[in-house]
Formats: structure tokens, sequence, C-alpha cells
């Protein structure tokens, strides 16, 4: 990068300078021209007023130096045309031009020269003079040389100094760079990078945020990692201990309720395993969402039909009130695990006897399935943690995952729907209220 | 010996009760931290199981509050949490043994008897009272080298004196000790245990403080 930006910067700084050379030269060169023309015909107009007919050889050896230039400079004087009268020592005797009018060039002596030609009033005396043109091109030269001589010091430098100014630049974005490279990959601490310019410090900044949000992800795997192994730790020391009880069982009776208490156990560990995949599938990293128009009957009918022998096991009514014909936007695979998962908490919550109402109601825009069971319910101030995965309110007595709520606000979430907690309208037990969009927004 | 297991989980803790029973110890089970500090400021357990996610007061609540109450029963905690910050906290919470789910049955059982032992000040892993010797691991007793048949709660019974050597138990301590709650108790069971227990050890073993109660006294000692 610094090298790139040394090689750009300086080829784009030298290639405007000598364009601009380029272009001061041409100019330069113009003008020259224009000021030299004009001193020609002056001079040219110079001798056709001092000339007085009988002069005969011009010392021009001897004629003042005036200039540097001026001794690149010859003339003849021609009388009607043909006789030459006077000429500059250094003037041959043939004439400068062929050209008898104004500006013409010629090459004489194998250089090139050019010639101002003029004629008295009376057309009798042509003055020729001439002027080397290499004059003028050193003098654009020298005009352009004074362009580019600067920049041909001043370049190295002007090198170095963008050299060593993106150095200092690029000197954060380093030691952004060795930081990151050194990183753990679940370090939370932040990168740190001293006098870091504006560009780089909000590069810093977004990349400590990030590092934050991902430390977080991490710790809240972790954490799920280590309920996960506490949830299925207490299930498994059951499963243990009854075995165990069965091993050193004193009588058939005491060996058939143990092992009974090995398979209650084995099934609870395997809805705690199921729950927890359940809910790893709804990670949004994972989860299928494909959402369309799906009927709250058929589904909630279906849900209820699954979970009926477990209700029946325990002599509970589970039904459904209305519902029919009534859909809602979402996918019909997850709204069948949500119900699933609400029904399940209200068999698996109430007492046994009691009854489980599934309802549906709808306006334009949502629907709502109302889930109220006659369980113990949950106290307003527990209401907020139940989302929380594993979390069970205190003194919970049937057996359950913890996880079930969970998987109900996920899959809620995932519809952009509304998940409510409420003690039923009798007073006794909880009434869950799901509100589902109908329409895809 | 009358051991209580605090345990919220129905399955685990029922296992619990059964399988201790099984091994000798007379458990009771409660599933609530509130019901368990009850239980223990009433009735003398030899030791508690304490889990530490309870339902109405946490383990390590109940632990630290029953400690700062100056009761000293041997206290295991079992529960699922194995961090070792959790363990410390446990055991300097106040707990004697600290032992992560699942656990094996035989194990706790004889972690529970080594927390009564220390708790009795009897390091030896079995009790001598001059040629009598019982092993509460192996649930056995001999006297001269004879092995001796006994009912559990004949065992039980000896089992408790030898640990009180030197302490008089009354009946009702006595009773406490063999019996769980809800298990029925006829007014004369302890003066029947002890007729059956003399009649196989021997009656030298165990003294009757007319009035008072029962026991073994402690210069016996070999």
């Amino acid at each position: 990068m610094r090298r790139q930006l040394l090689t750009v910067l300086l080829t784009v700084v030298s290639a405007a300078w000598f364009i601009a050379a380029a272009l001061s030269f041409v100019d330069a060169r113009h003008e020259v021209s224009e000021v030299l023309d004009a001193h020609l015909a002056q001079t040219a107009a110079l001798i056709m007023v001092q000339w007085d007919g009988d002069g005969d050889e011009i010392e021009t050896e001897h004629a003042p130096v005036l200039h540097r230039y001026s001794r690149r400079v010859m003339f003849q004087v021609w009388e009607d045309g043909e006789v030459l009268r006077l000429h500059s020592q250094n003037a041959p005797n043939t004439p400068l031009s062929r050209v008898r009018q104004r500006f013409s060039e010629t090459t004489i002596a194998g250089s090139r020269w050019r010639v101002f030609s003029t004629w008295n009033a009376r057309d009798r005396v042509l003055v020729q003079v001439a002027e080397q043109f290499n004059e003028r091109d050193e003098l654009a030269t020298a005009v352009a040389r004074n362009f580019v001589l600067p920049l041909v010091i001043t370049l190295p430098i002007l090198g170095a100094v963008i050299w060593i100014a993106v150095g200092r630049a690029l000197r954060s974005v380093t030691d952004v760079n060795q930081q990151v490279a050194a990183r753990a990959a679940d370090s939370a601490s932040p990168i740190d990078v001293a006098d870091a310019p504006v560009e780089i410090g909000a590069l810093v900044t977004n990349l400590n945020s990030l590092f934050e949000r991902v430390q977080q992800l991490i710790e809240q795997e972790r954490q799920f990692t280590g309920d996960a192994a506490h949830e299925l730790r207490t299930p498994l020391a059951a499963i243990r201990a009854q075995a165990q009880v069965a091993q050193g069982a004193a009588d058939d009776a005491e060996r058939i309720r143990a092992l009974n208490g090995v398979i209650a156990g084995c099934d609870r560990a395997t809805h705690t395993v199921d729950q927890m995949l359940t809910l790893a599938r709804l990670e949004p990293d994972a989860v299928s969402f494909h959402p369309g128009p799906v009927d709250l009957g058929v589904t909630l009918k279906e849900s209820i039909g699954e979970l009926a022998p477990v209700a029946l096991a325990k002599t509970m009514d589970v039904g459904l009130t209305n519902g029919s014909g009534v859909t809602v936007f979402g996918d019909a695979g997850l709204l069948a695990i949500l119900f699933r998962n609400l029904i399940d908490n209200a068999i698996r919550y109430s007492p046994p006897g009691t009854a489980v109402d599934v309802a549906v109601d709808a306006t334009e825009s949502h629907a709502r399935v109302i889930v109220t069971d006659a369980g113990p319910g949950i106290p307003a101030d527990q209401r907020g943690n139940v989302g929380r995965r594993f979390y069970r309110a205190p003194g919970t007595q049937a057996p359950g995952s913890g996880l079930g709520l969970s998987i109900v606000q996920r899959i809620v979430d995932l519809h952009r729907g509304t998940l409510q907690l409420d003690t039923a309208s009798t007073g006794i037990g909880l009434q869950v209220v799901v509100r589902l969009p109908r329409v895809a927004e | 010996m009358r051991v209580l297991i605090v345990e919220d989980d129905p399955l685990l803790g029922e296992a619990l009760a059964t399988g201790l029973k099984q091994r000798g110890f007379a458990p009771d089970w409660v599933q609530d931290g509130r019901e368990a500090q009850t239980a223990m400021r009433v009735e003398p357990f030899a030791a508690i199981v304490l889990d530490l996610g309870l339902p109405g007061l946490a383990g390590l609540e109940l632990l630290r509050s029953e400690r700062a109450r100056g009761n000293k029963v041997p206290v295991l905690i079992l529960t699922a949490r194995d961090a070792v910050q959790d363990r410390i906290t446990g055991l300097d919470g106040g707990a004697d043994d600290y032992v992560v789910k699942p656990t094996d049955l035989n194990e706790l059982a004889a972690r529970l008897r080594a927390l009564v032992r220390r708790s009795k000040g009897e390091p030896a892993p079995v009790l001598r009272m001059g040629n009598v010797i019982v092993d509460p691991a192996a649930r056995s007793v001999t006297v001269e080298g004879r092995s001796i048949d006994l009912q559990p709660k004949e065992f039980t019974l000896l089992q408790e004196l030898m640990l009180n050597a030197g302490r008089v138990l009354s009946r009702e301590q006595l009773e406490e000790r063999l019996y769980r709650w809800g298990e029925e108790v006829e007014s004369n069971a302890v003066e029947v245990h002890v007729h059956h227990l003399r009649r196989k050890i021997g009656s030298n073993v165990v003294k009757t403080i007319r009035g008072v109660g029962y026991v073994v006294p402690r210069g016996e000692h070999a």
C-alpha cells in the first residue's frame, strides 16, 4: 500500500509537472518568437533608417555587445534588391533569404535562421536581418528547464516525505493488523491503537464492537451448553439411581417401579435433547423460514390430535373452539411446533382431570391463538423470565426441559407476532395468547 | 441412620430415597427448600443430601442460614453444577462434601457413612465395643468373630447406640433415628428391638437406664 501510494503519487506529480513544463515550453517558444520577431523587424527598421547610401561594411565585430544573444544576428542591405551594399561581418554574400518580404526561414551553413526582409519606402533598398533559430529554442528550453529543474530537485524530497507520512499513517493499520493476528478467538479485550487517524479509528471502533458482539454470542452459547449439560445431568442421575435401585430391589414391585423410573428418566432426557435440537434449529443462522398462508384450524387440530393421548392418560380434556378457515401468514412447520409446545405445556403443568382450551379469534390483520389451562399458572413477576432458555418457574413440579416457552417465543418472533402470558379468566391457570399476522408485511 | 434428601426432581428424589433405604439408611425426602429447613430444625438427621437448585429456598442459602444458626449436621451437596467455583462456593458455604450428578448410589452411601463417622469423632470405619464389631458399610455385626444376623431395625439401633457411645438415648430419640416419616411405630417397638438385639449379641453391650433410655458405655472401647 505504501509503495502503491508512493508510485501513484510520484507518477501523477511528475506527469503533471512535465505536462506543465511541456506546455510552458511551447508557450515560451511562442512568446519568444513573437518578441524576437518584433525585435528582428525593429532591427531591420533601424538599419533601414540608419542607411545613408554610402556605407561600406559595418563592423559588427566592434558593435557593442548589448546582450549575449545579439551576436547570433546578421544582416544585409541590398540596393535595388541586387547589389549588396552593406552586411554584417558574419553574413554571406548571397541573399539571406529568397523570400524578400517579411518573415521567412532559411538554412545557412547548416543552421536554421529566421529572416526578416523589408523594403524602404521607394522599394529601392532591401534590408534582411537574420537570427539563428537555436537562439529561440535555447530561450524556450531555458524557460522549460527552469520549470523542470525544481521538480528534479524536489521529487526525491517529495518522495521521501510521502514515504514517511504514509508510513506513519499506515503504522496504525499495521498495529491493528498485528493485534488482530495475535488475538485469541474468544478474546473479549478491545483493540487499542494509539493516535489512530480518524478512518482507522472508525475501523477499530467497528472491529471492537464486532468483537464484543461475537463475545456475547460465544458467552450465550457457553451458557447454553452449560445449562444443557446441567439439565441433562439430573435426568441422567435419576436414570442411574433408579437403575441401581432396581439392581438392589428387595421385591418385584420395587424393581418394576425403579425400572419404570429408568424409562421415565430416559424419556425426560430425550425430551430435553429434542427440545434443545428444536431450539438449535431455530437459531437465526440455521432456521428455514418459509412463510405462506397457514390454516390455523387445520394446524391446531393436528397438534391437539398428536397430544390427545398424553391428555387422555392424565384424564384431561383438550378442545378447540372455532378456528376453522382462519389463515395466518407463517411457516406451517414452525407453527405446528409452536402450538405443540403450548398445548404440551398446558397439559404438562395442569392437574389431572382438568381441561385445556384452545381458541382462535381474528381481526382483519391478525389472528390470536389462546391456550388456557387450569394449572398453577405463572406468577406475574416470573412471566418475563419464561422465555429464557432452561428457565423453570420456582416450585415447578412437572418434569420439563425449561425450553418450551423459549421455543414458542423464538417462533413467535420469527413471525413478528407477540406472546402474552396472563392469568386465565377463571382466576386459576395460565392463559397464553399468541398473536400472529394474517398477511405478509 | 436418618438422612434427609433435599431434591426437587421427583424421579431422582424417589430413586435416592429408595436407594439409600436399600443401603441401610432411613431416608426422608423433601422437594422444597423451606420444607427442608423446617425438617432440619426439628429432626435429628445424621446427614443431609442437598441439591442446590431448589424451589422455595436455594440450597446454598439454606445451608448458610443453618450453619449460621449453629446447625452442625453433616451436609453433602449433590448437584449438576460441576464448575470448580461452584464446588468452592458450596464447600465454603458449609458443605462437608460435594458430589456432582450423576453419582453412584453405593458411593453416595459410603460418603454419607464417612460424614456421619467423622461428625461423631469416630474415624474408624468399623465400630467396636468389646468383642462386638459393627461394620456400617457391610451392615454386618460379629461377636467374638461370629457373624450375627440382625434385622435392619436392630442393626440401626445398635449402630446408633454405638455411634453415640457413652450417651444415653431416650426411647423417643431412638424412634426418631429408627423410623422415617409416616412409618408406623408400635408403642413398645424400641423395647422389642432391644430385647431381640440382646438375645443375639449378649445382654452386656446395651445397658438400660431405667426411666431414661439406653446406652452403650464408652469405657468398654477396645
